[in-house]
């Protein structure tokens, strides 16, 4: 019998105190203070959340990673991260992933009375000439980026 | 009204969101340890690669066509899944979700006015183009609206539901890229033919809403009735002999003749056809009577050490589901068997049964017991170990379970549920769950686990794109 005993992970691994903390009621420790005036900031559970700005719709929010940029001083570097959110219709001046050529690239997308075009993402790139959208490549607008982080 | 949106071909749809290129394409994703075909592109349909096919069988036509192929890729399906869900939860407070790829939402009294949700979402339906408004569709009717499939029709002078389905599609479609078709209908059972229309008929646009009498026998004389949810492939094998081949002819049967032959659950889909809603919504998933959690190697195992680990972690895995709805076992089976696919090789099946002494939901009791279990499946005469063969499958089965607040389900046991013992227990068994809650699964786990994985093959796996920093997709810059 002894042998199908599983390994003791019992009380020595989990210390009894940190148990509790584990425990999904959690604040134990403000809800413990009970001497004196009760503290002002117990009220203040508040805290800045930096998912809930720069993920607006967690449903269509996507992050992409910068792999292969054409120029220096751009404002997507390599190895920043890209915030795209699919709900957002591609307006004009948008930067957004496309599907060209077989794989994604960030555009600047440009939408007039003439028509759908596709701009290098980095105003002054001029290596790159703009690629015109037509009816039947119509998903090429995979999604638009709506913020940078950039380690630096 | 109820709807109901079914992920097209859910798993090979994932695979699509961050690799547009295959679109088009025939792709097809893999059971668990790259088995069979679990989800297959309609390309790859076409090509005559059948569900559950092995990749074995299919090499050639895999080979031939350039089929893309990957293993499943579960942390992806399952975040893709929750953005739909999301999505779908803005159209209806009750959404029941039905399995990873499908959800019932319960419209009973939608108001009219605001369901095209132009005002949550601007736009969206003028930029689409393609998916027309209701005024729209009513001229152009004839020539874009199906021979089997309902025109839009109002009960309610404004609630225009054939809109609201396709609009729920292109609202999935659109925020995660993933198709889904949409089926309403004034029960859950219509509304599943429904959406099935949607995957015949692409003018639908994801949308379908079947609810005039008329409508609804001109469909349910050309649908197959096996493919009704609810009758499985034997009841359909009782009714073919009786000339019963669709749908339409099932719902012609007198009820006493229904209830005679497939009792209290035939009778409900029986009147669900004719349009009486028998099928409650639930926003809480029944809790399950079996869980079973089983795999197969990627290497043949023939030793008993080899074996006792991957048992322990199907142990493991299956105490968690057992935990997640809050129930209770009393009965724990482990089985293992050697490779069906060798038809050249004898095969052994081979299985060993433990009743708890009183019911557990407790980690340690239950891993404990499937060793004890597999030990003595191991020493078994007819065991493969006794024969010289080597397991290809193993798996561990719960049995016997209940709730907490049933006891009588269970046998009598000395330390019923809540006394201080239990209590504890289920302390010690409630911090390994939350450790795996904050630090991820396989944490802290039992050494009889080994490394706490099931060695399994996912040669063809893509990457965990949307759980993973260094997994998310990469894009350039041009």
């Amino acid at each position: 019998m002894k042998d199908f005993i599983p390994h003791p992970i019992s009380s020595s691994v989990i210390p009894s105190e940190v148990e509790g903390s584990l425990l999904p009621e959690g604040g134990l420790l403000l809800g413990a203070v009970k001497a004196g005036f009760p503290s002002p900031a117990e009220e203040v559970r508040e805290k800045l959340d930096l998912v809930k700005l720069l993920v607006r719709h967690s449903a269509s929010t996507f992050f992409f990673q910068v792999d292969g940029v054409s120029m220096v001083d751009a404002d997507m570097d390599e190895g920043d991260i890209l915030i795209v959110d699919r709900s957002i219709d591609p307006y004009n001046g948008c930067k957004a992933i496309c599907f060209v050529d077989g794989e994604y690239t960030v555009k600047r997308v440009e939408i007039t009375d003439h028509g759908v075009r596709l701009l290098p993402a980095n105003e002054k790139n001029s290596k790159y000439k703009p690629i015109e959208i037509h009816e039947e490549n119509r998903f090429m607008v995979w999604g638009v980026v709506t913020w940078v982080i950039k380690k630096v | 009204m109820y709807a109901l949106a079914d992920c097209n071909n859910f798993f090979v749809s994932c695979e699509r969101v961050f690799r547009p290129d295959l679109v088009g394409k025939p792709v097809i994703v893999l059971s668990n340890n790259d088995g069979c075909a679990v989800s297959r592109s309609n390309e790859a349909k076409a090509l005559g690669i059948k569900m559950g096919d092995p990749l074995f069988k299919i090499r050639d036509i895999v080979e031939r066509n350039g089929v893309a192929v990957f293993s499943s890729n579960f942390p992806l399906y399952g975040d893709m899944s929750r953005r739909v869900q999301e999505v779908l939860s803005r159209f209806s407070p009750a959404v029941e979700v039905y399995s990873i790829d499908e959800a019932f939402l319960d419209l009973r009294g939608l108001g009219t006015g605001d369901i095209s949700g132009r005002e949550r979402f601007p736009d969206t339906i003028a930029t689409l183009g393609e998916r027309e408004g209701p005024t729209k569709w009513e001229g152009s009717t004839k020539e874009t609206v199906p021979e089997a499939s309902t025109l839009p029709h109002s009960p309610v002078p404004g609630t225009d539901f054939a809109a609201l389905a396709r609009r729920i599609s292109a609202e999935c479609w659109k925020c995660t890229s993933i198709p889904v078709s949409v089926g309403i209908a004034p029960t859950k059972t219509l509304a599943k033919i429904a959406s099935k229309l949607c995957k015949k008929y692409p003018k639908l646009e994801g949308g379908c809403f079947l609810h005039r009498p008329e409508d609804i026998e001109k469909v349910l004389r050309q649908f197959p009735v096996e493919d009704v949810w609810g009758i499985g492939r034997r009841s359909a094998r009782k009714l073919g002999p009786m000339g019963i081949r669709t749908a339409w002819d099932f719902t012609c049967l007198s009820e006493t003749q229904v209830l005679r032959m497939f009792h209290l659950p035939g009778l409900r889909t029986w009147k669900e056809l004719r349009g009486v809603p028998c099928i409650a919504f639930e926003d809480v998933i029944e809790p399950k009577q079996s869980i079973c959690v089983s795999r197969s190697f990627v290497h043949e195992i023939s030793d008993l050490a080899g074996l006792r680990e991957q048992v322990a972690n199907f142990a493991y895995s299956a105490a968690e589901k057992l935990r997640r709805q809050k129930s209770y076992c009393q009965e724990l089976a482990v089985f293992a068997l050697t490779n069906r696919f060798r038809e050249d090789a004898p095969q052994a099946f081979s299985s060993a049964l433990v009743t708890l002494p009183e019911p557990s939901n407790d980690y340690r009791v239950l891993v404990s017991a499937a060793l004890r279990a597999c030990q003595r499946m191991w020493n078994g005469s007819d065991s493969a170990a006794a024969r010289g063969l080597a397991y290809k499958k193993a798996g561990v089965l719960l049995g016997r379970i209940g709730q907490e607040a049933n006891p009588s389900l269970f046998v009598q046991s000395d330390a019923p549920i809540g006394s201080e013992a239990a209590e504890r227990n289920e302390r010690l068994s409630g911090a390994l769950d939350a450790i795996s809650a904050a630090y991820g699964r396989g944490t802290v786990r039992f050494g009889s686990q080994g490394d706490g994985r099931v060695r399994a093959s996912c040669e063809h796996q893509s990457p965990h794109y949307t759980t993973l920093w260094t997994d998310i997709p990469k894009v350039s810059v041009k």
